[in-house]
């Protein structure tokens, strides 16, 4: 890979915490104006190009045709023209305070329903880089389905997390799974604390632990429930969780069962998380202006659904001037980034303790079920004894915990091929080759050029489901996300690229994308060709 | 330029039209409806612009003074 000098100014070396330009990737001289109070290099590196006004103004045209198709619609059903196959109250509860009228109601009835069948698709394969999907058709307008009995073979996956390929049933790879599961059988049968504290899970802990450059993890069985369950035993009422706007439901859930109060900064914005630090320190908490008890930034690695990754370096000088807390969420990015796969703290070569709190899933980049805690030895005591999901949440399950054992392993070389440093740049060289051609074809896509989640905007809720349907057609399964989990005219196609494509694979989606392009008139991007530089 | 051509680019424009205005998600009695009311209100238009135009266009002229 090349490696250049690091020849922004002076003022961002300040802002970088330990030093380390050992394993940064460098842009060129940086550029002014940057509105986000950032002057580092990366910021060069990631772009939100906005589309131009008319697709704004036919979004909104579109939504507001459906909208009002769906009040004729909720009209007929109530007048009894139609009927209603949705929930509904009965007819001795018709006057009581209505169950079904609000928003969401409203739009899943009416909007969510007409495109339905481009989520849930059933699949009947191993969610490799390629698939079967089971033939789903619906006769009478997706409120019902019934499966042909047909199965579509070898899709191409651009949907799943199997960022670095290990969604595999190779038998020699997965021999130690099996024989974990031939020892310990599946269930654990007990939580952590009182019969389910294993052998496996120890040696998992500790792997984590040299995997991170940590001083001691927890595992737990389930991603979300790490979040979940272990930010309320971190903090509690009092404290000061700062949190960045784009957070994951997990953290949110975590932050809001907590009790401490919330407060959201922009995203990725420097400025407003400064901003609010100062009114924190300065101010004290709501009414007694004591001093918070502790202050604690939640930010994740990658923004799954825009791409982006956090600016680490930045959130850590901060953290040291205003003397907080960081807890750094991790789950697309352990594994995908950095230069052996140690996530954001490699890419930015940030010393991992620098952050006090590292989170992460085993979901993504190492194709087994969990998420883990590490950090200093006294917090990660601390958890084993507090969390709730150590004293409620059953223990992982050995087959999976020796799955994650073998990836990391393999990940580290520690297994003595070079299999998973391969992968590892594979899926570097995949990700770059991906978003380099898209942008040359003339899309807008949105994120930094090294995180491997490529979210494709696509605006109007007539292409959603017209893109997800082509796309099926010619053999690739996407996945569309539209309006809760994205701003209402921010509707996009989000792929997650794997180290197991290879390069006919992402040749054949590009060509497909590229014809979609035209016929379906997505090319917004209103930029010249490509601004970044590609290694390989 | 066959017409069939001529056809394939009328049907992408069509195409077009129904993703762009949402009606590609519509069941097609609801494309019907939709279809109907915009042509009855743009024919209106057009009929109106027929009928009225001559008037006010000679109107505009003798108020400009460029007519007697």
């Amino acid at each position: 890979m090349a490696r250049r000098a690091d020849v922004s100014s002076k003022g961002s070396q300040d802002l970088h915490g330990s030093g380390s330009s050992r394993n940064r990737l460098c842009g060129s001289c940086q550029e002014n104006g940057k509105s986000n109070g950032v002057a580092h290099s990366w910021s060069k590196r990631e772009s939100f190009e906005q589309a131009p006004m008319y697709v704004a103004v036919l979004t909104y045209l579109g939504f507001g045709i459906v909208t009002l198709f769906g009040y004729f619609r909720d009209f007929l059903r109530a007048v009894g023209l139609e009927k209603c196959h949705l929930a509904q109250e009965r007819d001795e509860q018709k006057d009581f305070v209505p169950l079904y009228q609000d928003f969401e109601n409203f739009y899943t009835r009416n909007l969510y329903m007409r495109v339905r069948d481009n989520w849930n698709r059933p699949i009947c394969s191993l969610p490799g880089p390629e698939f079967d999907l089971m033939e789903r058709v619906s006769d009478d307008y997706n409120w019902t389905f019934r499966l042909t009995g047909r199965t579509i073979h070898n899709v191409i996956n651009m949907g799943s997390y199997n960022y670095l390929g290990f969604a595999e049933n190779n038998e020699k790879f997965l021999q130690p799974v099996a024989n974990a599961t031939k020892e310990y059988g599946i269930g654990v049968c007990s939580t952590r604390q009182e019969m389910g504290n294993l052998d496996i899970h120890q040696e998992l802990e500790e792997l984590v632990a040299s995997f991170l450059g940590a001083e001691s993890a927890m595992t737990f069985g389930m991603g979300f429930a790490t979040n979940s369950m272990n930010i309320p035993a971190l903090v509690s009422r009092g404290c000061l969780i700062l949190s960045d706007e784009l957070n994951h439901t997990s953290l949110i859930l975590g932050a809001r069962l907590s009790g401490a109060t919330i407060r959201v900064f922009k995203h990725n914005n420097m400025q407003s998380l400064e901003k609010l630090l100062k009114e924190a320190i300065m101010g004290g908490q709501p009414r007694t202006h004591r001093p918070w008890r502790k202050i604690l930034i939640v930010v994740e690695g990658i923004y799954s659904m825009e791409g982006s990754i956090v600016r680490l370096p930045e959130i850590v000088a901060l953290k040291k001037k205003y003397k907080a807390y960081l807890y750094l969420d991790e789950a697309h990015s352990i594994g995908a980034v950095g230069a052996t796969g140690r996530g954001v703290t490699q890419l930015f070569g940030l010393d991992p303790s620098d952050v006090d709190v590292l989170m992460g899933t085993f979901t993504k980049s190492f194709g087994a079920a969990g998420g883990y805690i590490a950090g200093k030895k006294e917090l990660v005591d601390y958890l084993r004894a507090h969390s709730h999901s150590a004293a409620y949440a059953t223990a992982m399950s050995p087959p999976v915990a020796r799955q994650i054992i073998r990836a990391m392993k393999c990940i580290m070389g520690l297994d003595g091929l070079t299999v998973g440093i391969q992968r590892v740049r594979q899926l570097a060289e995949n990700t770059r080759y991906f978003r380099r051609r898209l942008q040359e074809l003339g899309f807008i896509i949105y994120g930094s050029q090294d995180s491997p989640v490529v979210p494709l905007l696509l605006y109007m809720p007539g292409k959603v489901g017209a893109f997800s349907r082509a796309m099926l057609e010619r053999k690739i399964g996407v996945v569309v996300v539209g309006f809760p989990a994205t701003p209402i005219t921010e509707a996009r196609a989000r792929f997650c690229v794997s180290s197991a494509h290879t390069r006919d694979m992402l040749d054949k989606v590009l060509c497909s994308l590229d014809e979609l392009g035209d016929y379906l008139g997505l090319k917004f991007s209103r930029r010249k060709c490509t601004q970044f530089e590609l290694d390989s | 330029m066959t017409l069939s051509a001529a056809w394939k680019q009328l049907s992408w424009f069509y195409y077009q039209y129904l993703l762009v205005t949402a009606l590609y998600m519509l069941e097609p009695w609801e494309r019907t409806v939709f279809n109907s009311l915009l042509i009855s209100v743009a024919g209106m238009a057009v009929y109106t612009g027929y009928v009225f135009m001559p008037q006010h266009i000679m109107a505009i002229l003798h108020y400009f003074e460029v007519l007697q």
